[in-house]
């Protein structure tokens, strides 16, 4: 008998059972590590330190999920927010290395071997548009808890969406055979 | 039509090409930053389960005017014939561990999944 995450969620808060805990880890640590790795344009060892932040404060602050949205969803948005104040420390955070990022891996110059991945393709989008997509068509979120993840409004995630995925058409099509 | 199908065709693509990260020691690593579990949370349960006991079983004792329920359910069950006296006996034995076996094979498989 395979207990749902509602089950877990609630050992955790009354038994403090931190087996529960690690089963939640163990069920979303893939998609959690995926998000943070393309978010941080696949810096490996940023996105797992930031991961396992993720998972940290989702044990510390689990008495705020109260099972409105998906576990799943709950998590995206304190990963969201792991990476938001990474980068603000960083000073990496939207639009000010963007263009210059975008120079730097200019779809003309990618290695040949690269051209069909459609990984390397998402990486290249900019931030706005690269996690709207990431959240909405490859995790499978609706716009609306897409939204609630990203903390801006709904049309914007739909606008969003659509122009990343024109430009991912685009940048395959140019990749593909001529 | 075909613009919708070819949005799922590359949701279908993108999803696909996520590939599923092994977990390499990564569950543990979270856990072992975990801060310790706390007792006192434990305890105070407990302590609560046992006080709610014990007052229950106070209320049953002044309420049964001294417990004079129980005389009396001894007394008659003394009375019984001896067969019959057997059957109570072994029939309550059964129903106390078939109870147990039940939240055992219950707790067993919650543990297993």
């Amino acid at each position: 008998m395979e207990l749902i995450d509602a089950d877990l969620v609630a050992r955790v808060l009354v038994d403090d059972d931190q087996h529960a805990f690690g089963e939640l880890v163990r069920r979303h640590q893939s998609s959690v590590r995926g998000m943070l790795r393309q978010l941080t344009r696949t810096d490996v060892a940023l996105a797992d330190d930031l991961a396992q932040e993720t998972f940290l404060r989702a044990y510390k602050n689990i008495r705020s999920f109260r099972g409105e949205a998906r576990f799943s969803t709950w998590l995206y948005r304190i990963a969201y927010n792991c990476f938001r104040e990474d980068a603000r420390r960083r000073k990496e955070f939207v639009g000010i290395d963007e263009e210059q990022l975008q120079a730097e891996q200019d779809p003309q110059v990618v290695d040949s071997a690269l051209r069909h991945d459609l990984m390397h393709a998402l990486s290249l989008l900019p931030l706005h548009e690269r996690s709207a997509v990431l959240l909405c068509c490859q995790n499978g979120l609706s716009h609306d808890e897409a939204a609630r993840v990203l903390d801006i409004p709904l049309g914007t995630v739909k606008t969003n969406v659509l122009r990343g995925r024109e430009k991912l058409k685009r940048t395959l099509a140019e990749w593909g055979p001529n | 039509m075909d613009e919708i199908s070819e949005e799922d065709q590359l949701d279908r693509q993108l999803r696909e090409a996520a590939p599923y990260l092994d977990d390499n020691g990564f569950t543990a690593r979270v856990l072992h930053q975990l801060p310790a579990p706390g007792r006192t949370r434990r305890s105070l349960r407990g302590a609560i389960l046992l006080a709610a006991a014990l007052l229950a079983s106070a209320l049953a004792y002044v309420a049964s005017d001294g417990g004079r329920f129980l005389i009396v359910a001894m007394t008659r069950l003394a009375a019984l014939p001896t067969l019959w006296f057997f059957v109570v006996v072994f029939g309550s034995g059964i129903l106390v561990m078939t109870a147990g076996a039940v939240a055992a094979i219950v707790k067993a498989s919650e543990l297993q999944s």
